[in-house]
């Protein structure tokens, strides 16, 4: 039956394209909290060694790095509970 | 208290609130007559068809009936903002669910009875056989779908979407209750007598069970906070 | 480590893709019977999911692990992507095999069930905002569908095959031999090693989620 061809390839296709899609949004995902969390690790920083006049460093980094090594209260955005913040790692 | 004054308690608190308001008893009420008269448009002039689908039917109001008395199982709570005096409540929180299960069992069973008794009356079916195994088969199906459905409605209760979410939590979770009666009914009607659906009654049996006892061991879970 | 996993996993896909075309024969059915080499296989990868999920609800509620609970989520996730597959590739299957997308038989309905049940799962916890509360209700709920499973598979069978013949849906001849056995097994591996790979990442990802503060 050479009709049936094109259902197998619809069936492989359809499997591929999915699996594929789903792969690439964990990717994107992974990408977007690297960046979140390389921000917040440069907020924290001591500011001792930038320039005060920087606009865009807006006076509160001190109350920042104070608050990092404690658990935040607001509600974690994936629905999990938070893990305690002594136990960081990085995502590789 | 004890164990059992505390569910007792639940049980009674909720009827009076019930006897009072009657909301949810009103809007069964008049749900059963809509299902009774749909069916008469539909089906009433041709009997045997009335009689091919008539345990579907009957199954179909008394879970939609079901949904709408089991989802507002914790409404009470909720709006009155009692939600935490039943997180603060003392001791063992599944005397709570079991006063939740009765009073829904009560509230199901009332309601069903007039479905039934609507239906008996103005379709003219003959229950006279039928009517022992009938009981049977819908007391333990309405204590699956309360056990269950309690349990449910409790998780859902602060939920956004609660409406949506708890018909699509429940009916997938339900689907062997429902197998379960719906063909248990259909033999029973058809005259046949209540060992021909040992195996559906059994299953159901088993069913409730499970169902009661998980959602017992649960609930303290679900009311932590 | 998961990089490992992830090439393994690109490797076992490969081959059984391979296999499923060059080794294994045509049968009575036609060429359309190839499509059973990931059909089986993601339905199968998604039984593991779900029996993963179970477990890990049950650890969490006794454990209270947030780590349990993480691999509940990824587990069900991932579950609910491969099952949908699995039907969605089946019905392919059955258009030009039984001349229908559908039918109600007792396999395709239990598994319709439970895509739906553990789909419901993920909504609850899409729904749920505060993570400690949406990981208890979803360990419940996961608890409660693992334990129903049982009662849907016996139900489902009993409506299908008392008082009706049973129902003829097979796949396509599986005789056993070797060459439909051995492209099918490795191609399950391959599934369950994407299953795993797929919730490794995801796990390492909510982790890191819940880290980062916002």
């Amino acid at each position: 039956m050479p009709d049936n061809w094109s259902f197998v390839a619809a069936a492989y296709a359809l499997t591929a394209a999915v699996l594929f899609a789903y792969w690439r949004r964990l990717a994107k995902k992974e990408r977007e909290v690297t960046m979140r969390e390389r921000s917040n690790a440069n907020r924290s920083r001591p500011t001792a060694d930038r320039s005060r006049l920087t606009a865009e460093r807006s006076g509160s980094t001190a109350e920042r790095s104070g608050l990092s090594a404690e658990r935040s209260q607001e509600p974690s955005r994936t629905g999990h509970p938070r893990p305690d913040p002594d136990s960081r790692h990085s995502l590789q | 208290m004890s164990y059992a004054r505390r569910a007792l308690a639940v049980v009674w608190k909720d009827l009076a609130v019930e006897r009072r308001s009657k909301e949810t008893l009103n809007a069964l009420v008049f749900f059963s007559l809509l299902l009774l008269f749909v069916f008469q448009f539909t089906l009433g002039a041709d009997r045997e068809r009335l009689a091919a689908v008539l345990p579907g039917v009957l199954w179909l109001g008394f879970v939609l009936s079901a949904l709408l008395a089991l989802g507002r199982t914790f409404l009470v709570e909720r709006e009155h903002d009692c939600w935490e005096g039943l997180l603060l409540a003392p001791g063992d929180k599944s005397a709570i669910y079991l006063g939740k299960l009765l009073g829904n069992l009560l509230l199901m069973l009332l309601v069903e009875a007039l479905v039934l008794g609507l239906f008996v009356v103005f379709f003219d079916i003959d229950l006279s056989r039928a009517l022992p195994g009938l009981l049977v088969v819908v007391l333990l199906g309405t204590l699956g779908l309360a056990a269950v459905g309690t349990l449910f409605a409790a998780m859902t209760a602060n939920v956004r979407a609660r409406e949506l979410l708890f018909p699509v939590l429940l009916l997938p979770v339900q689907v062997p209750v429902l197998l379960a009666t719906v063909k248990a009914t259909e033999a029973l009607l058809l005259g046949e007598p209540l060992g021909a659906v040992a195996h559906w009654v059994k299953l159901l049996v088993a069913a409730d069970a499970v169902y009661v006892v998980v959602s017992l061991l649960t609930f303290d879970v679900v009311l932590e906070g | 480590m998961v990089k490992t996993l992830g090439w393994l996993t690109a490797l076992a896909l490969v081959v059984g893709l391979l296999m499923a075309f060059v080794v294994a024969p045509q049968v009575t059915q036609g060429n359309v019977q190839r499509i059973m080499y990931v059909h089986v296989p993601l339905i199968l990868a998604s039984y593991v999911a779900f029996v993963v999920l179970a477990i890990a609800s049950i650890l969490y509620l006794v454990r209270r692990d947030p780590a349990a609970d993480r691999l509940a989520h990824a587990s069900g996730e991932v579950g609910v992507v491969f099952v949908g597959l699995g039907i969605a590739t089946g019905s392919i299957w059955g258009k030009p095999t039984w001349g229908t997308w559908w039918t109600w038989d007792a396999r395709l309905t239990s598994v319709a069930i439970l895509f739906v049940m553990y789909l419901g799962y993920l909504l609850l916890r899409g729904t749920i905002d505060d993570p400690e509360r949406a990981a208890r209700y979803c360990a419940v709920l996961g608890i409660v569908a693992a334990l129903d499973i049982p009662l849907v598979h016996f139900s489902v069978y009993w409506w299908r095959t008392l008082h009706q013949p049973p129902s003829l849906m097979k796949p396509g001849g599986f005789t056993g031999s070797a060459s439909i056995l051995w492209p099918l097994l490795v191609n399950l591996l391959g599934f369950v090693l994407l299953y795993a790979y797929f919730v490794a990442r995801r796990v390492r990802l909510l982790r890191a989620e819940a880290e980062a503060v916002p």
